[in-house]
């Protein structure tokens, strides 16, 4: 464990001192994520003008979640966005040779290479929104809510990086540019509204198959009167199965790989 | 450049469009459905919640009616995955091979964008006639007129959205990487180009400056246009902004072209 400590201290020093070097883009990816931040916000202003709840919350809730997706997308691109966009370079090149010849996990190094330095200014960006959203709420939220919901937050995150992966690691069979990375993107649209709006077997397959109401929707639900107990479970068992179906496909893609003819 | 060499390079581009078959349909399938199905989601429960008949001039079924308008027409103006080929030009030192081509290198690009979006166009005709058949969508105003004034409204928006899109890539040859601009371009003209919402359920002054940026003709006009709410005295007057902004975004990146070339040195990464 120390050991990938230290790796990984090594990986945010050398990802620093790389994103020292583009100055100018540091710049543009902060603003933009404050546009991307912006956006929604206009967004969600617009249609509250029209109606006073969106699938069943307030403005007020409807903040909190938009502030939620924000910390999320933020810790995504902070800590695994550039090693998606790497991924399929590794496999179709052969690189994945060298990440396999070391003493380490190589999935490990797959996933975590990358530190993007430069999302690192819209992390706290995206922090200080999250707090100022939870801050204004007009009534009390209770210090163990939060507490559970940041937890939930934080699981929701690993939840994205495993449902990333499980659209990334077909790249082994496929071989073609992207796989169905593009898939991913565009299902992850799903998890940009409120989990309220959906209905039928859309609202259950969001909860179950495709589970991006569980990032920052359901999360938040234990804020507002859900039982928390049952939230933590289906969360629990939803990433439990994620992390099997990873692993699986992790292991039958290392199995398909051909090095440098891949 | 010669007609000729244009559609060879528009034929060319559409045929590498298709290398990868198999994936390229699952993705469009599965860009579009998302796209427009949580578009439909969260105007239902809008009109839903409100409880109202009638926002910003559409019913529920007029509504998703312009949103997927504007998502498949979207599609054929922005021609989304093509951006960035420019800047990559720049940053990557392959500008050098064009610059020697007895053509001009804008005139080259249009044709290759152009024939990255042939698909953009199957796209819009089977896309579109599946979520109409399904969602049994009534047909609002559109005439053969009207359809055919959104052919010359989405030709001149292409265009124009090419024009303001190549002044962002030509800051390449001051800034290495300017994917991260490219994106925030984006998600400003989706938000002020009627993309995400409609101009009309924006707050009145908003609207009023909002009419007279590009944006609302990147999709907004060339949807309203198709959908037939547009008069034809209005639509002229459209085309005549676009006009004068597609001039201005010309003669700029005319400017940052020259002055960037004066910066370039063709060695690459």
């Amino acid at each position: 464990m120390r050991r990938y400590a230290r790796l990984y201290a090594y990986f945010l020093r050398f990802s620093f001192s790389r994103a020292m070097e583009f100055r100018i883009d540091f710049f543009f990816r902060v603003l933009m994520d404050a546009l991307w931040y912006a956006v929604h916000l206009a967004f969600f202003a617009v249609i509250f003008r029209e109606t006073h709840a969106l699938g069943g919350w307030s403005w007020d809730q409807t903040v909190i979640f938009a502030a939620s997706m924000f910390l999320m997308d933020a810790l995504q691109m902070t800590f695994f966005s550039n090693n998606f966009w790497w991924f399929p370079v590794l496999v179709n090149r052969g690189d994945l040779d060298y990440y396999l010849l070391r003493p380490v996990s190589p999935l490990f190094f797959v996933s975590l290479r990358e530190f993007a330095a430069n999302s690192f200014l819209n992390l706290l960006l995206a922090l200080g929104i999250f707090v100022w959203a939870l801050a204004r709420y007009p009534e009390p939220l209770g210090a163990g809510k939060v507490a559970l919901f940041v937890l939930l937050l934080l699981a929701g995150v690993y939840l994205f990086y495993l449902m990333s992966m499980v659209f990334l690691i077909p790249i082994f069979w496929l071989q073609s540019r992207t796989g169905i990375r593009e898939v991913f993107w565009s299902l992850e649209r799903l998890g940009l509204r409120p989990h309220g709006i959906y209905r039928g077997w859309m609202r259950r397959l969001l909860v179950s198959l495709l589970p991006f109401a569980l990032l920052c929707s359901y999360p938040l639900e234990v804020l507002f009167g859900a039982d928390p107990l049952r939230v933590v479970l289906h969360t629990a068992a939803v990433i439990a199965g994620a992390t099997l179906l990873t692993a699986w496909m992790w292991w039958r893609g290392l199995r398909s790989y051909s090095s440098a003819s891949s | 450049m010669s007609p000729r060499l244009f559609l060879h390079l528009l034929a060319f581009e559409f045929r590498a469009q298709l290398a990868f078959r198999a994936t390229f349909w699952i993705n469009a399938l599965a860009g579009f459905v998302a796209e427009f199905g949580v578009t439909w989601f969260v105007w239902s429960a809008v009109f839903r919640e409100s409880g109202k008949e009638v926002i910003g001039g559409y019913t529920l079924d007029g509504m998703v009616l312009y949103f997927l308008s504007v998502v498949l027409l979207g599609k054929i103006v922005s021609g989304r995955e093509f951006e960035g080929a420019i800047s990559g030009d720049i940053y990557e030192g392959t500008l050098n091979r064009y610059l020697v081509f007895p053509a001009p290198y804008t005139g080259f690009k249009y044709a290759q964008r152009i024939g990255f979006l042939g698909t953009a166009f199957v796209q819009f005709a089977l896309f579109g006639l599946a979520a109409i058949l399904i969602l049994v969508l009534p047909p609002g105003n559109v005439t053969w007129a009207s359809v055919g004034m959104a052919a010359v409204t989405t030709a001149a928006a292409s265009v124009l959205y090419f024009l303001v899109d190549n002044i962002i890539q030509y800051v390449a040859f001051w800034a290495d990487n300017v994917w991260s601009l490219d994106v925030a371009k984006r998600f400003v003209t989706m938000l002020l180009g009627g993309y995400m919402i409609p101009l009309s359920v924006f707050p009145g002054p908003a609207r009023g400056v909002l009419e007279v940026l590009p944006f609302r003709y990147f999709f907004e006009f060339p949807a309203r246009v198709l959908l037939g709410e547009i008069a034809p005295g209005e639509w002229a007057k459209g085309l005549a902004l676009m006009a004068a902004w597609g001039t201005a975004a010309w003669v700029a990146g005319r400017l940052l072209w020259r002055r960037g070339l004066l910066r370039y040195t063709g060695v690459g990464i």
